[in-house]
């Protein structure tokens, strides 16, 4: 089954634009110049459920853009995007209960609470009742190991276990879709493994739909089966790792595979 | 109740609760932020005796009516702050982009943001207005009227603070203008509504709503008039609808924006 | 080239955060002048009275002085700065320079309120001018006397403020002793005059940083004579060489206990 479909989606963004000088700086403030920046361009792709998605691309290629607007954060100015069969723009709300999104940096918690009362709150805010959300916990803390800290404040807790738990807070309303947003920025090869493997397992014991954002290729590599690669907001590539790997034969690492993609004008002709 | 709003409040209660509960986390530091506000709080009598001292009537108050004005203006401040915060600082969230957390909950974005945080001296002047009311008027239906204006004060007070923050969304330093204009009611909030006359006073009733918010209340519970109450309940009532359609208006205008500045 | 655009642009932006503190500052005491004007236009029902020696144009002017030397000598310095380098222990590397640090801060403060108090002048006096118009009696020797005995309230001001700073030596916080001394300024210093309050009070309130910091420039201002000119001059210079004294006192002890104790 297709949890996401997005067809020709579209952004533009509009940027003040400033000559250079004196002069310039009068005419900003008279004639402001604007500059029309398509940060997504057309976008195209589905996914399909269960899948582990690597949505990759340089700094300002358009992917934090594309996962807001499919999360309904953003309204797109062109195409269409479902999400489980609802318009992000329409059913917000809706779909809501069905999404989890962890955002890199961003924090979710409450630091002078433990990860249980957080959680508490989590099913709170996605209409479980409390003993639901008692059951939903246990088995959480069950799957990924969180018995030992799970009473404790989490500004105690160290970088590691407090993105683990950011993680499975997003999980207490089983999201049919998780999006991630740079989930292992700034950590240490240890936490990173670890939070790799809570994510596969979340896949194989839900069979939740990934959709991932990242520059750790180690992500990418250990994760995921399918990558797209995004430039100027434009796809410029869509392929299993697999295929990806055959036909770049030769390069070291999959990082020089990509590097190489994201230097290379326009479109990747790949063979199948 | 539906179960929506019921499961709303039940995650506004909660969001509510551990705001306060990390304040109070270093109870040392709350009980001194507490009771140094209600000195604060309570170091203007003093003015006020001497000012008394002088003439017998300002602006149509005495001593009581000045007391009753402390007490409703920092009940429905402290009230506004303890629970509703999160809305004085509506201007730095939308310019940051910081609204996106609550744009992926499934519930009220405006409620998140408004129970989102908590003012520490909040419980300060909650307990001062309590406290000044008790002592210089105490009566039960006094009392019933001050809790029904301690209400609505906050409410416009709330009202005000999410109409001008949400200026922000269609102007960039809005938030300049909207920090004015709070601060400007607050200051206005403890002189009697007396001492000012013509143009000046027509603007405190409409434009910065202290009229509405402290000086109406403070006449119905001197001398009662059913009509001045529902205009305080209505007038209470509109503000916040107009400023939760300004709030609206302006998210839309968010989710749809195009101008990258406030976004990456 | 760039980078001198850059350090243009950040210096530019800091100057502009600048600007918007003080419109904020300018705003704040436009409105509180304006709430005493209305306050005291109804205290003063008849045209020509007196309350407590003073007329309505008096008592107004009296407000708007007080009020400016307490939003112009509003510093960062004498408060913040200096609790923060003792009990940071910052001061260790401050005291080995050649000079000395009570002194240091003072210095900036003075930096901080010659750039703040002009601009509230200023405001202060146009004010005046278009809300209750010229004080009657203000002459050249009133203007002197105001001047010099602003300045020296300012600075009195400052080593009090420094004072409660120093006792950071010895307890974690110093804050609620500074907002006690803010209150005691800005609730009975700033509003009224001395002869207001109940005759009885008068005599301690004299005793009080309240007559030197805003009593004394204020009345100065609005009513001078050269008696009550020689009376303040000498209780303002009287009080600032017991601040300074205090301050050395305190500082010294504070130190030594420092040396004592390691930092």
């Amino acid at each position: 089954m297709e949890v996401i479909n997005a067809q020709d989606l579209s952004k533009t963004f509009r940027v003040k634009r400033k000559e250079k000088g004196m002069r310039g700086s009068f005419q900003a403030i008279f004639h402001p110049q604007t500059q029309m920046i398509r940060a997504v361009d057309q976008v195209s792709f589905s996914v399909e459920e269960g899948e582990m998605l690597a949505f990759i691309g340089p700094n300002g290629a358009g992917k934090s853009t594309t996962i807001k607007m499919l999360t309904g954060i953003l309204y797109p100015d062109g195409g269409k995007v479902e999400v489980l069969g609802l318009d992000p723009t329409r059913k917000r709300k809706q779909l809501a209960y069905q999404i989890g999104t962890v955002f890199g940096q961003k924090e979710q918690l409450w630091v002078h609470l433990t990860p249980y009362d957080n959680f508490r709150f989590f099913g709170a805010v996605y209409d479980l009742t409390d003993s639901e959300t008692e059951r939903r916990i246990g088995e959480l803390s069950e799957i990924f190991d969180l018995a030992d800290f799970i009473n404790t404040p989490v500004r105690n807790l160290s970088l590691g276990q407090r993105i683990r738990c950011e993680i499975v807070a997003s999980l207490i309303h089983r999201p049919r879709v998780l999006f991630l947003d740079e989930p292992t920025i700034g950590l240490d090869p240890v936490v990173k493994e670890s939070i790799r493997s809570l994510i596969r397992q979340m896949n194989r014991e839900f069979n939740t739909t990934i959709f991932l954002t990242s520059h750790d290729v180690g992500d990418i590599e250990k994760l995921c089966r399918r990558i797209i690669i995004v430039n100027s907001g434009q796809i410029v590539l869509d392929d299993s790792m697999e295929h990806l790997k055959k036909h770049y034969m030769g390069r070291e690492t999959l990082e020089d595979i990509i590097m190489e993609i994201y230097q290379s004008e326009g479109k990747v002709a790949m063979d199948s | 109740m539906s179960t929506g709003v019921k499961n709303q409040l039940r995650v506004c209660a909660l969001s509510v609760k551990y705001n306060i509960m990390r304040e109070m986390l270093n109870k040392v530091t709350f009980l001194t932020n507490t009771c140094f506000m209600m000195l604060n709080n309570a170091a203007f009598i003093i003015q006020w005796l001497i000012l008394f001292r002088l003439k017998g009537d300002i602006g149509g108050y005495t001593m009581r009516e000045v007391m009753l004005l402390w007490g409703i203006a920092c009940c429905s401040f402290g009230l506004s702050h303890l629970l509703f915060a999160g809305v004085f600082s509506l201007p730095e969230l939308i310019i940051g982009g910081r609204l996106d957390p609550f744009l992926v909950q499934p519930k009220s974005v405006l409620l998140g943001v408004m129970t989102s945080s908590t003012r520490i001296s909040a419980m300060g002047d909650l307990a001062y207005g309590v406290l000044v009311m008790c002592v210089f008027c105490f009566s039960v239906k006094r009392f019933l009227l001050f809790l029904l204006f301690t209400v609505t004060g906050a409410a416009i007070i709330t009202a005000f603070a999410l109409l001008m923050g949400s200026l922000c969304f269609w102007f960039v330093r809005g938030d300049v203008f909207g920090n004015y204009m709070v601060n400007a009611m607050v200051s206005f909030f403890t002189y009697p509504d007396g001492i000012f006359n013509g143009t000046a006073r027509f603007l405190l009733y409409l434009v910065i709503p202290v009229g509405m918010a402290v000086w109406m209340p403070v006449h119905v519970m001197m001398e009662f008039d059913a009509g001045a109450l529902f205009s305080v309940v209505g007038f209470a009532a509109g503000l916040s609808a107009v400023a939760t359609a300004a709030f609206y208006r302006g998210l839309r205008r968010y989710a749809s924006g195009n101008l990258m500045e406030a976004r990456v | 080239m760039r980078k001198y655009i850059v350090i243009y642009r950040s210096v530019l932006m800091e100057n502009l955060q600048y600007a918007a503190s003080v419109a904020m500052g300018f705003v704040s005491y436009f409105i509180i002048i304006y709430i005493f004007l209305k306050l005291w236009n109804s205290m003063y029902a008849e045209p020509g009275s007196l309350i407590a020696g003073y007329g309505r144009e008096q008592m107004i002017w009296y407000v708007m002085i007080t009020e400016m030397i307490w939003f112009g000598a509003r510093s960062g310095a004498v408060t913040r700065q200096a609790t923060a380098d003792i009990r940071g222990g910052n001061i260790a590397y401050q005291m080995n320079k050649p000079y000395h640090y009570a002194l240091y801060i003072l210095a900036r403060y003075t930096g901080e309120w010659s750039v703040r108090l002009p601009m509230y002048f200023v405001l202060a006096v146009a004010m005046g001018l278009v809300m209750v118009g010229p004080l009657s009696g203000f002459g050249p020797f009133a203007a002197l006397a105001a001047v010099v005995s602003i300045l020296l309230g300012i600075t009195i001001n400052g080593v009090f403020k420094l004072c409660i700073s120093l006792f950071s030596f010895w307890i974690e916080d110093t804050n609620p002793f500074q907002w006690l001394y803010d209150k005691l300024i800005l609730v009975i210093g700033t509003i009224f005059p001395l002869e207001i309050f109940p005759r009885a009070m008068q005599p301690f309130l004299k005793l009080t940083p309240i007559y030197t910091v805003c009593y004394g420039p204020a009345k100065l201002t609005v009513d001078f004579t050269p008696e009550k000119f020689l009376e303040i001059l000498g209780a303002q210079l009287l009080y600032l060489a017991v601040g300074l004294g205090a301050m050395f006192l305190v500082y010294g002890k504070g130190v030594k206990k420092l040396y004592v104790n390691g930092g």
